[in-house]
């Protein structure tokens, strides 16, 4: 079988657009607006109804999330830098939102480089312009001198790859989950196809085999051993699951579930802390370009 | 037929479009969420800041209140330990002043009744001396049987008396 791993889908293409010429609708515009509107309406329903005493538990909770990317953020940066709590709170819940939404198996903006990169060149604008207000123009020029002048061009190289490094940090890691996720997809879709392929090929070796899966997980039960009924079990759903496939409901059935598992760290784990990782370079780098 | 973008691709409208997208989101986060919290958020931290502060003003002005009243106890034991004193000195002097016009009035009394007593003792003893004298001479008269002289009489009556009188 075939695996292709591709970019986002191209919904619409407008040409000849004045200024910007051809125009792409991907995949990627399309759900960044929709996480747009989920982030909203949840902004919107969290943020209303809020009274000062008695509070109810969505309240409770919109303030748990706001005093901790407000301790985030001054924790970070000193609270001389209250300003940038929204900058910081919208890319780290649109990531989070962006980076969650491949569970629901829609096409995930943040696995397009644009869109991190999008958000590190606006961060780079901002050390750049803390850098050149904390030391004047030309201090910042004379910066790319320092400690030598040979070293200019290394200089001014990690200088433009802040930016770069920020975003591919981020869109390399959703990437590989999307692709490592993708690669599962198609192995269990392989192998299941070949194991039921086996075990549904004829009717009567499916029903021996649930039968038998049957027998043994009734004779675990009875016993109260796990050992046996859990190998029951798992035998006795394979065996069903044959004789679906055998009456034509054919369906890769082992990518029901077991994707889960490596999603865990994939998708939860790696969506959430590069979003975290993200925001804290973000402020850490402005703190660092405004000096102590 | 689907296009694809390739995996990686530099698409400067979709950068674009999403760094408006990132300016756009903040604004609404901004409005709907992070301003009302902080305004929730600030009014509660008032509203705490007052009660503490109206405590501390009610405090304070008890603590006023607990001086004055404080000074007012003082001031009022003072006054009441003065008007003790007072009256106690005056009760002394009264009570020395009652002592020594008793002692006086005891003494003139005293004296009064010592003359009046000798002023008695006095007319007392003339007149058992006159009428010793007039026994003795009616006495002397009938032993001696003779008139005496009525001054020799009298003379010897009255030494008599006298050495009487030593004698009692």
């Amino acid at each position: 079988m075939e695996v292709s791993i591709t970019g986002a889908r191209i919904l619409h293409t407008f040409e000849n657009v004045p200024l910007l010429g051809t125009v792409q609708i991907t995949q990627t515009l399309a759900v960044s607006w929709l996480v747009m509107i989920i982030i909203t309406g949840l902004c919107i329903w969290l943020g209303s109804g809020l009274k000062v005493t008695n509070i109810s538990r969505k309240q409770a909770v919109a303030e748990m999330g706001y005093n901790a990317i407000v301790n985030f953020v001054r924790g970070n940066m000193g609270p001389e830098f209250d300003h940038y709590i929204p900058l910081v709170c919208t890319i780290f819940i649109t990531s989070v939102i962006s980076n969650l939404i491949s569970l629901l198996g829609i096409w995930s903006p943040t696995a397009d480089l644009m869109t991190e990169l999008a958000w590190a060149l606006v961060v780079f604008v901002l050390i750049t312009y803390h850098k050149i207000k904390a030391s004047g123009i030309l201090g910042y020029l004379r910066g790319f001198l320092d400690p030598i002048f040979i070293l200019l061009p290394i200089n001014v190289m990690s200088e433009c790859f802040t930016p770069v490094s920020m975003a591919c940090r981020h869109f390399g890691n959703i990437l590989s989950g999307m692709v490592i996720s993708t690669l599962i997809y198609a192995a269990l879709t392989a192998a299941s196809s070949a194991l039921f392929g086996a075990l549904g090929s004829s009717l009567v070796i499916a029903i021996l085999v649930m039968v038998l899966g049957l027998a043994v997980s009734a004779l675990g039960y009875k016993q109260k051993k796990k050992r046996i009924l859990i190998p029951g079990a798992i035998a006795a759903v394979l065996g069903v699951l044959a004789v679906f496939t055998n009456l034509g409901a054919s369906y890769p059935w082992l990518i029901v579930g077991i994707p889960a598992i490596p999603s865990l760290y994939f998708d939860w784990f790696g969506g959430c802390i590069q979003a975290f990782i993200f925001c804290t370079l973000t402020t850490l780098f402005i703190k660092q370009a405004a000096g102590d | 037929m689907d296009l694809y973008q390739s995996l990686v691709t530099v698409n400067p409208v979709t950068l674009i479009a999403q760094i408006c997208n990132l300016f756009l989101q903040m604004f609404l986060v901004k409005v709907f969420f992070l301003d009302k919290i902080k305004a929730i958020i600030d009014a509660r931290r008032e509203a705490a800041d007052k009660e503490i502060t109206d405590a501390k003003t009610a405090k304070e002005e008890a603590l006023v209140i607990k001086a004055a009243y404080e000074q007012n106890m003082l001031e009022s034991k003072a006054e009441a330990e003065k008007i003790l004193q007072n009256a106690q000195q005056n009760a002394a002097k009264r009570g020395e002043q009652i002592i020594s016009d008793a002692q006086k009035t005891a003494v003139a009394m005293k004296q009064r009744a010592e003359a009046e007593i000798a002023q008695e003792k006095k007319r007392v003893l003339n007149e058992t001396k006159n009428e010793i004298s007039d026994i003795a001479m009616a006495i002397a008269g009938k032993v001696v049987g003779r008139e005496l002289n009525a001054s020799d009489h009298a003379k010897m009556v009255d030494s008599f008396i006298d050495k009487l009188g030593e004698e009692v």
